[in-house]
C-alpha cells in the first residue's frame, strides 16, 4: 500500500446501467466523489457505460472510459493508464467483484495498485458468504451461520440441525443472486441445484432463516483514523423477509429502544473497524423482537440506496465527506463548503423530523411479473415522505407514490376477507394500502402484528390516521378539522376528495384560515446550530424556516421516484437543465421526493423542497419562493394543465413525450434537429432498432449512430427531415422518423415526427459532445445566440459508430426474457466502436446486441 | 385529550394537547437533542425541577421497559414534545408512558413546534423558566414570574440512606448526587460489590468501609451550591482511595482540586458532539447533560491534567489527578441512554483499583 499522499490518479469503476437495485444513487454519489477528488488535485478516471451517467459529464473526455464495466475492460485500463488507484465503493458489487477478480488474478498486486475504502481482504470477504461469516464470527460479532454445502446429500444432513424454514444461497456467485427461503426439502432441493449451478464453486450455503425478524439497517461512515459516525439508522417496516429495496423504511428508527439502537451502532463501528473499512458502511441486522438478540445479515462497505437515505434524510453531506476520507484525510480535518456549520462532518448526526420512504415497483410496465414481494428486490425507485410525526411522514410517502398519483388515499375495499388475509399473509406491492383495509374492516393491531410481523406501533398509527380520515368525513369544510387533517400529512387533494370539493376550495379555506405550511430546514445537528442547509420539507407548525431564495428564480419540479420508461434519463435531463439554468443566472429551486436523485444534491440545486409533488404542495412552495419561471416535467399532464391556469411563467421541460400528432406503427432511421427560428440543427441521422421485432416503434429500444446508409443518403434523409419541420413549424428538439416506403421498397420517407426522446437526447448529448438537454433549457429561457447556433458543426458521418441499448428487468423480474418496449426500459448502455464491430448485421437480436455492447474492448 | 398550554417567562404561550398527568407545573426550560431513549431521559435524575423539550420528534413508541430507568422515581417537571404514542404493547413494555407519567404526576404537552422552541432557547440567556398549565392567562403567568428556582436539587434526589449492591468483586463506594442506574449497571457487570452512601457522607464514613474504589456520581443543579464539606471529603478520599467521578461528580472533583467552573449560556443535553481523548487522539461519542463546565483557564496544571476535551464547543470534558489514581469525566459514560464507546472508563476504574492492591 503506498502512501495515500501520493495519489495522483483514481480509477473509478462505475456502476453500469440503472437495473432492479440500483438506479440514480451510485451516479448521484460519483458525482460529489469526482468533485471532492478534485480538490484535492486528484485526477479522476471512469469507466462506465451509462449513457444517462451525469458523472460522465463532469470528467474530462480523455478521462472517462466508456465501456462495460468488465474486469477485462478495467484491467486493460490498469494496464494502460496505470492509475495509482481505484475506488471499487462506487460501483455496487459488481465494482467489488470486480475488485475481487483484479486481486486474484495478481493484478492489483503486479500493478502496485491501492484500493480506496478498504483493504483487499476485506473485498475479498464482500462476495463470499462463508468467509464473511467466519470473519464476523472470529471478531464475535453475531452472525447466522451458514454452512457450506457441495451436495444434496450433505444438505439434507444439516437438514436437522438447522431446521426449516431455512435459507439456500449460491457461494460466490456468477450473477446476481438472491437467497431463496425454503420451508420444506423439496424447496430446499430445488433452490440447491440452482445455486450449484450459480455458484463459481458449485457450493451453496444453508443457513437459519430470521423470516419474521425486525430489518433494522446501519449506516456510518469511518476515518483512516478509527474515528467513527452513525449517519443513520434506517428501520425496514416490513420484516426480514422482504427485501429491503421493496420495504417501507423509516429513518430514524422508531420501534428499536436505545439500548437495541446503541447495541447495533456498537456492531457496525466494530465491523467497520475489524475490516478496514474507510469510507462508508451500510449494514443489514436482523434483530429479534421477542429477545433483543441480533444478526448481521448483510454487509456493503460501499455506496447503497440505504446511504443515499441516510444522507436524505439527515442532511449531512455523506459522499462529500467519504470522499476525503477514503484519500486518507481524517473526519477532523474535513473541510466543508460554507453552507454547513464548521464542525458539521465531524458531528454525530441528530435529527428532529421522520423520513419514510416507499418502493415504486415495475408491476403496470410488467404485469406478468409475480408481485409477491419476498427475497428477492422488484422495486425500481422509491419515494420519500418528510414530517414531524409518522403519521405526517408516512401520509406523505404515500402521497408522493405511485398509489396517489392525484393526491388521494387509494382504497382497496373490492378485496374479499379471504384475498384480504392472503394478501396480509403473502404481501403484494400494494401491501400498505392492504393493511390500512384491514384497519378499516376493524382488525385489531395486535392481530395484524402478529400476522405480518409488522410492529404494532405501524398499526396504531395507520389507525391514527383513519380516525383522522373519519373526522374529516364527518366535519366537511371545517377548519379546525382542515387543520388537523394537514396537520398530519392529509393533502389538498386528499381533503377535497373526501369533502367531494376541488382543491381550489380546500385552499381558499385555508387561506381564509390561515392554514399554511411551515417549512423546517433538513440539517444534522437537531436545532442546535444555525446550518444554512439548502433542503427543506413542509409540515404545520409554527415556525417557517424558510425564506425566499431572492431575485430570478427557478423553481424545478422533478418527476418523483424513479419508474420504468425514460425515468433515468430524465433525471439527467434534470440535473443538465438546473446547471443551464445557474449558468444562467438563475437561482434554483428544485422539488422533489427521490431519494436517489442526483439533482437533490446541493451542488446542482440551490434549494430544494422534499415534499410531494402535487398541486396544493407545488402551490405553497410558490406562495413562498414567488419564482420567475416554473418547469414542470412532460408527463405531469394534469399537473401541467392546472398549473396552465394559474398566472406562471410555466415550461414543460424534460418536453412533453406524447404529441397529439398520430404516431406510426414503424419507423427504421431516425433524423434529430435541433430547431430554433430558421436554424435546423441536424444533430443526427441514427437507426432506430428494434431488437428481434419488426421495426415497431414501441420496441425501437437500440440506436446506432451514425446509420448505416451511403453518405449521400444521410444528407439527403436530412434536408427531407428538415422539410418534414418546416412544414409543422415545430421547434425544439425533434425526431424525425423515416422508414422504406413499403415492403417491396427500399426508398425511405417520412413517416413521421415526433419530440427526441429523452433517451435518444442523451445519447445525442453523448456522441455528438453537445448537451443539447442545455441547448434545449437556453432555448426555453431564452438565451440561444444566433450566432452560436450558425457555428455548430456536427459531423454526420463519423467513423466511429456509437451505440445504445437499453437495458430491461425481466430477468430480475423472472419474467420471460424478450424484446422490451420503450415504458419497460430500466436504463441503457452505450458503446463506441468501429464500423465494423457495431454493424447492423450483428444487432438482430437482444442477447446478441447485449453481447456486443458489453464485450470487452 | 385536553388542550394545555407551555407558557415562558418571556410571555410566549404554545398551545398543545395535555398528556401524562393533568398538574400544573413550572421548571427550568430545557432542551435534549437525544435520538433516543425518552425513558432513560425522563427518568434521569439530572432533570430534577426541569422541563424536558424533546428533539425526538415521535415519543413514546416503546411504552416503558422494565431495564430502561435511570431512577425509579422520576423527578422531572414535564416533557415538551411534538407527538406522542400511547403504547403499550411491546413485550417488554408494561406500561405506557402516557400511564407511566400519570403514576408519577409528570405532566406532558404534545403538538408543540419543539424545533422552533429548542431554536428559540438557544438564544434566550440563562435558564428560562416554563410552565405547563390549562389556561395561558395573566394568573399563569404570574404564577410563572414567582416561582424560584430551587437549589437544592441535590438534597431533593439523592438517597438520603446508604443502601448496599453486593456482588462479589471489587468493594466500590458510590456517593449519590442523584446516581443514575447506568453507573450502577457498568458496576455490576464488573461484579463490583457496591455500597452506595448519601453524599453528605465524610470522608471518614467512606474510608471506614475500605473501598478499593470510589464513585461520584451524576446528579442535578449547581456544583456551587453544595458547600464546602463534599470537597474536603474528595480531598481526603482521593489521596487515599483510586477514584472516578461522572458529571456533577466530575465538577466536584474539579472544585476540589482548584478549578472553576462557569454556568453555559444553554444546557446542553445530547450526543452528537465529537469529544477527543487527548492522549490517544481518539474521538468518541457519549452522552452530554450539562449547565456548568470546568474554565478551562482555572486548572491548575499542577494538580490536574485534561484527558477530554468537546471538539464542538471546547469545554474540558474530563480531568485526571497528576498525583493520585483519581479521573472524571464530565460526560456520561455509562451510556444510557447514548452511545456506548465511553464505557471502557469503567474499565480504566477497575484496572486503578486492581494497580493499588498488586
Amino acid at each position: 500500500m503506498q502512501n495515500l499522499d501520493d495519489l495522483q490518479k483514481v480509477l473509478i469503476i462505475g456502476s453500469g446501467p440503472t437495473e432492479i437495485g440500483h438506479e440514480t444513487e451510485l451516479d448521484s454519489a460519483t458525482v460529489q466523489i469526482i468533485t471532492s477528488f478534485k480538490r484535492h488535485g486528484i485526477k479522476t478516471m471512469i469507466i462506465d457505460n451509462n449513457p444517462f451517467s451525469v458523472a460522465l459529464e463532469e470528467i474530462q473526455p480523455t478521462n472517462m472510459y466508456v465501456q462495460a464495466v468488465t474486469t477485462a475492460n478495467v484491467r486493460h485500463i490498469i494496464e494502460r493508464d496505470q492509475p495509482d488507484a481505484i475506488l471499487p465503493s462506487l460501483g455496487g458489487l459488481l465494482a467489488i467483484r470486480i475488485t475481487q477478480e483484479l486481486i486474484e488474478n495478481g493484478d492489483i498486486g503486479r500493478f502496485g495498485i491501492t484500493i480506496l475504502g478498504m483493504p483487499a481482504s476485506t473485498v475479498r470477504q464482500i462476495n463470499n458468504p462463508a468467509a464473511l461469516n467466519a470473519t464476523l464470527k472470529d471478531i464475535q460479532e453475531p452472525v447466522i451461520e451458514a454452512q457450506i454445502v457441495g451436495t444434496e446429500d450433505e444438505a439434507l444432513g444439516l437438514v436437522e440441525s438447522i431446521g426449516f424454514p431455512l435459507i439456500v444461497k449460491p457461494v460466490a456467485p456468477r450473477i446476481d443472486s438472491n437467497r431463496t427461503i425454503c420451508d420444506n426439502v423439496d424447496d430446499m432441493l430445488v433452490a440447491l441445484n440452482q445455486g450449484f449451478q450459480q455458484s463459481r464453486f458449485d457450493q451453496c450455503t444453508l443457513e437459519r432463516s430470521v423470516v419474521g425478524y425486525k430489518e433494522v439497517e446501519m449506516v456510518a461512515i469511518r476515518d483512516a483514523a478509527d474515528t467513527t459516525i452513525l449517519i443513520s439508522g434506517l428501520e425496514n417496516v416490513d420484516p426480514l423477509g422482504i427485501h429491503s429495496g421493496d420495504s417501507i423504511v423509516i429513518a430514524p428508527p422508531q420501534t428499536l429502544n436505545d439500548r437495541e439502537y446503541q447495541d447495533l451502532r456498537d456492531s457496525t463501528f466494530h465491523i467497520a473497524r475489524e475490516l478496514g473499512v474507510v469510507g462508508v458502511m451500510h449494514i443489514h441486522f436482523a434483530l429479534n423482537p421477542d429477545n433483543q438478540h441480533f444478526y448481521v445479515t448483510k454487509l456493503a462497505p460501499y455506496f447503497t440506496r440505504g446511504v443515499a437515505l441516510a444522507a436524505r434524510t439527515t442532511g449531512y453531506p455523506v459522499a462529500m465527506v467519504a470522499g476525503p476520507l477514503m484519500l486518507g484525510q481524517r473526519l477532523v480535518d474535513i473541510k466543508l463548503p460554507s453552507r454547513y456549520v464548521k464542525q458539521t462532518a465531524i458531528m454525530e448526526p441528530t435529527i428532529d423530523h421522520v423520513s419514510v420512504r416507499i418502493p415504486i415497483w415495475p408491476f403496470q410496465e410488467v404485469p406478468d411479473a409475480d408481485q409477491h414481494l419476498n427475497t428477492a428486490m422488484k422495486a425500481v425507485g422509491s419515494t420519500v415522505g418528510i414530517g414531524r410525526s409518522v403519521e405526517e411522514a408516512m401520509l406523505k410517502s404515500v402521497r408522493s407514490s405511485q398509489f396517489s398519483p392525484r393526491d388521494v388515499l387509494p382504497s382497496v375495499s373490492n378485496l374479499t376477507d379471504g384475498e384480504m388475509i392472503s394478501q396480509l399473509i403473502h404481501p403484494l406491492a400494494n401491501r400498505i394500502l392492504v393493511l390500512i383495509e384491514a384497519l378499516r374492516r376493524g382488525y385489531d393491531p395486535d392481530e395484524l402484528s402478529e400476522l405480518t410481523k409488522i410492529d404494532n406501533f405501524y398499526f396504531v398509527k395507520l389507525q391514527h390516521l383513519l380516525q383522522i380520515e373519519k373526522r374529516i368525513m364527518d366535519h366537511p369544510m371545517d377548519v379546525d378539522t382542515l387543520k388537523c387533517g394537514r396537520y398530519y400529512g392529509f393533502g389538498d387533494g386528499m381533503i377535497a376528495r373526501i369533502w367531494q370539493t376541488d382543491t381550489a376550495a380546500i385552499r381558499e379555506l385555508s387561506a381564509s384560515a390561515d392554514v399554511r405550511p411551515t417549512y423546517k430546514m433538513i440539517e444534522p445537528t437537531g436545532g442546535e446550530f444555525d446550518e444554512e442547509a439548502s433542503g427543506y420539507y413542509s409540515t404545520f407548525e409554527f415556525e417557517n424556516e424558510s425564506q425566499p431564495l431572492g431575485d430570478r428564480t427557478a423553481l424545478v419540479l422533478g418527476r418523483g421516484g424513479n419508474q420504468l420508461g425514460p425515468n433515468s434519463a430524465a433525471e439527467y435531463f434534470t440535473t443538465e437543465m438546473l446547471k443551464q439554468l445557474k449558468r444562467a443566472g438563475y437561482h434554483t429551486i428544485l422539488m422533489n421526493t427521490n431519494p436517489n436523485a442526483i439533482a437533490v444534491a446541493p451542488e446542482f440545486s440551490d434549494k430544494q423542497y422534499v415534499d410531494p409533488i402535487q398541486l396544493g404542495d407545488i402551490r405553497n412552495v410558490i406562495q413562498v419562493e414567488r419564482p420567475d419561471i416554473v418547469i414542470v416535467p412532460g408527463n405531469r399532464h394534469y399537473l401541467t394543465r392546472e398549473l396552465r391556469k394559474l398566472d406562471l411563467n410555466l415550461h414543460v421541460l424534460p418536453p412533453d413525450q406524447e404529441t397529439g400528432e398520430p404516431q406510426p406503427k414503424r419507423a427504421t432511421i431516425g433524423v434529430s434537429l435541433f430547431v430554433h427560428g430558421q436554424h435546423k440543427i441536424a444533430a443526427g441521422v441514427m437507426d432506430m432498432i428494434a431488437p428481434g421485432m419488426n421495426q415497431n416503434l414501441a420496441q425501437v429500444t437500440a440506436f446506432r449512430m451514425p446509420a448505416e446508409l451511403p453518405k449521400a443518403d444521410r444528407v439527403r434523409l436530412v434536408e427531407l427531415a428538415k422539410q418534414a419541420v418546416s412544414e409543422r413549424q415545430i421547434t425544439g428538439m425533434v425526431h424525425v422518423l423515416f422508414a422504406p416506403k413499403s415492403d417491396k421498397s427500399d426508398a425511405l420517407a417520412v413517416v413521421g415526427v415526433r419530440p427526441t426522446r429523452l433517451t435518444e437526447m442523451a445519447f445525442l448529448s453523448k456522441v455528438t459532445g453537445i448537451n443539447w438537454v442545455r441547448m434545449l433549457t437556453r432555448q426555453h429561457i431564452g438565451t440561444l445566440d444566433d450566432e452560436e447556433l450558425g457555428e455548430i458543426k456536427i459531423d454526420l458521418n463519423s467513423t466511429r459508430v456509437a451505440l445504445m441499448n437499453a437495458a430491461f428487468p425481466f430477468r430480475q423480474l423472472h419474467v420471460l426474457n424478450r424484446p422490451g418496449t420503450t415504458d419497460q426500459e430500466v436504463g441503457a448502455t452505450i458503446a463506441f466502436g468501429s464500423s465494423e464491430a457495431l454493424t447492423l448485421r450483428n444487432l438482430s437480436d437482444t442477447e446478441e446486441l447485449d453481447r456486443i455492447i458489453n464485450r470487452t474492448i | 385529550m385536553a388542550k394545555r398550554y407551555l407558557i415562558l417567562e418571556d410571555g410566549s404561550a404554545y398551545a398543545g394537547e395535555g398528556f401524562g398527568a393533568g398538574a400544573t407545573t413550572s421548571g427550568e426550560v430545557i432542551s435534549n437533542l437525544n435520538l433516543l431513549g425518552y425513558q432513560e431521559t425522563i427518568t434521569d435524575q439530572i432533570y430534577h425541577n426541569q422541563i424536558i423539550i424533546f428533539s425526538q420528534p415521535a415519543i413514546g413508541n416503546v411504552g416503558i421497559n422494565h431495564d430502561s430507568y435511570e431512577s425509579i422515581l422520576p423527578t422531572a417537571k414535564g416533557m415538551v414534545v411534538r407527538d406522542v404514542t400511547n403504547i403499550s404493547t411491546n413485550r417488554l413494555s408494561r406500561l405506557s408512558l402516557d400511564e407511566f407519567l400519570q403514576q408519577h404526576n409528570i405532566p406532558g404537552i404534545s403538538g408543540i413546534d419543539t424545533r422552533h422552541l429548542i431554536r428559540k432557547l438557544r438564544k434566550m440567556a440563562g435558564p428560562v423558566k416554563g410552565s405547563i398549565v390549562d389556561v395561558a392567562d395573566a394568573h399563569a403567568f404570574d404564577q410563572l414570574n414567582a416561582t424560584v428556582l430551587t437549589n437544592r436539587q441535590v438534597d431533593q434526589v439523592a438517597t438520603p440512606k446508604p443502601y448496599p449492591n453486593p456482588d462479589t468483586g471489587k468493594n466500590v463506594v458510590v456517593i449519590d448526587f442523584g446516581l443514575k442506574h447506568g453507573i450502577l449497571r457498568q458496576l455490576s457487570e464488573r461484579r463490583c460489590n457496591v455500597t452506595v452512601l448519601p453524599w453528605t457522607a465524610s470522608a471518614q464514613d467512606v474510608l471506614n468501609l475500605d473501598p478499593d474504589g470510589v464513585l461520584l456520581s451524576t446528579g442535578p443543579g449547581s456544583p456551587l451550591d453544595l458547600g464546602e464539606g463534599v470537597l474536603e471529603m474528595i480531598r481526603a478520599v482521593q489521596a487515599e482511595i483510586p477514584l472516578f467521578a461522572i458529571g456533577l461528580g466530575h465538577e466536584l472533583f474539579a472544585l476540589a482540586n482548584g478549578a472553576k467552573l462557569e454556568a453555559l449560556p444553554v444546557e446542553y443535553h445530547g450526543s452528537s458532539h465529537p469529544i477527543r481523548r487527548i492522549i490517544t487522539n481518539d474521538i468518541i461519542y457519549a452522552t452530554q447533560g450539562q449547565g456548568y463546565a470546568v474554565v478551562a483557564k482555572s486548572i491548575d496544571r499542577n494538580r490536574l491534567i485534561t484527558t477530554y476535551v468537546d471538539l464542538i464547543n471546547g469545554t474540558v470534558q474530563g480531568l485526571r489527578h497528576r498525583d493520585f489514581p483519581a479521573f472524571s469525566v464530565q460526560f456520561f459514560a455509562d451510556g444510557a441512554p447514548g452511545p456506548h464507546e465511553s464505557r471502557d472508563l469503567f474499565d480504566e476504574f477497575m484496572e486503578a483499583m486492581t494497580a493499588r492492591e498488586g
